[in-house]
C-alpha cells in the first residue's frame, strides 16, 4: 500500500520518533509504514488521518489489483 | 501517550532494561532453576521422599512456566501492532521448532542414540530451546520490517 506519511511528516518537520509518539507506536513501525514494508491496521490508519486532519484515502492509496 | 513495549527492551543493547527483563522473564528463570534443581538433583537423589512432595517438586516448573506465559502475554499486549505481529510470529515459530526438536530428542533417547542421563527432554532444556528459537524467530521476522 502506497502512502504519503513521509511527505506529511516532513512538511511538519517531525522526526519519525515524534510521529511515533503521537500515534502511540514505535519508531520502527513508522519507518516500516513509510517504506511500505508494513500496512497499518485500520485503527492506526484512522489515527494517522485524525492527526493530519485528512481522510484515510488522502494518506493511503491501495496498490490496486 | 504511553510508549509501547518493544522487544529491544529485552535484547542486549542500549534499550535493554533489567527491570523489564525481570518483569517479563522472571518466572522463566524460576522455571529453569526449579526444573534444573528438581530433575537433576532433588528427584533422582531423594527417591524415598513422599509422593506428594515429589509431585510438588515435579510440578513447580510447570506452574512457573504458566506464570511466565502470563507475563509474556501481558508484555505482548502492551506492544504496538507491528511488534505484536513480529513477537507472535516468533512465539509460534519457537513453539513449533521446540516441539519438533523435543520429539526428535525423545526418539533419539528411546533409540539409545543419546544417553538418557543427558536430560535431553527435561523441563529446563525445553525452556532454553523455546528461548533460543524465540530469539532466532525474532531476528528472522524483524528483518522483514527493517
Amino acid at each position: 500500500m502506497k502512502n504519503k506519511l513521509r511527505e506529511l511528516r516532513a512538511a511538519r518537520q517531525w522526526s519519525q520518533s515524534d510521529l511515533a509518539d503521537q500515534l502511540g507506536v514505535s519508531r520502527q513501525t513508522v519507518n516500516a509504514i513509510e517504506t511500505e514494508r508494513y500496512d497499518p491496521s485500520l485503527q492506526l490508519a484512522f489515527k494517522a488521518a485524525r492527526l493530519f486532519k485528512l481522510s484515510i484515502e488522502e494518506i493511503f492509496e491501495s496498490d490496486g489489483d | 501517550m504511553n510508549r509501547p513495549n518493544t522487544p529491544e527492551e529485552l535484547a542486549p543493547g542500549k534499550y535493554y532494561s533489567f527491570r523489564t527483563e525481570m518483569k517479563v522473564n522472571g518466572w522463566c528463570w524460576a522455571a529453569v532453576l526449579s526444573s534444573f534443581a528438581g530433575e537433576c538433583w532433588l528427584l533422582p537423589h531423594h527417591t524415598d521422599w513422599p509422593v506428594a512432595l515429589r509431585t510438588v517438586i515435579a510440578l513447580v516448573p510447570l506452574v512457573a512456566s504458566l506464570l511466565w506465559v502470563r507475563s509474556v502475554a501481558g508484555w505482548v499486549r502492551g506492544m504496538d501492532e507491528l511488534h505484536r505481529r513480529i513477537t507472535i510470529a516468533a512465539c509460534l515459530f519457537a513453539t513449533v521448532a521446540t516441539l519438533f526438536v523435543v520429539a526428535a530428542l525423545h526418539f533419539l533417547v528411546t533409540a539409545g542414540v543419546i544417553p538418557a542421563h543427558f536430560h535431553a527432554t527435561a523441563g529446563f532444556v525445553i525452556i532454553w530451546l523455546v528461548v533460543c528459537f524465540y530469539i532466532l524467530g525474532q531476528t528472522i521476522f524483524n528483518r522483514r520490517y527493517r
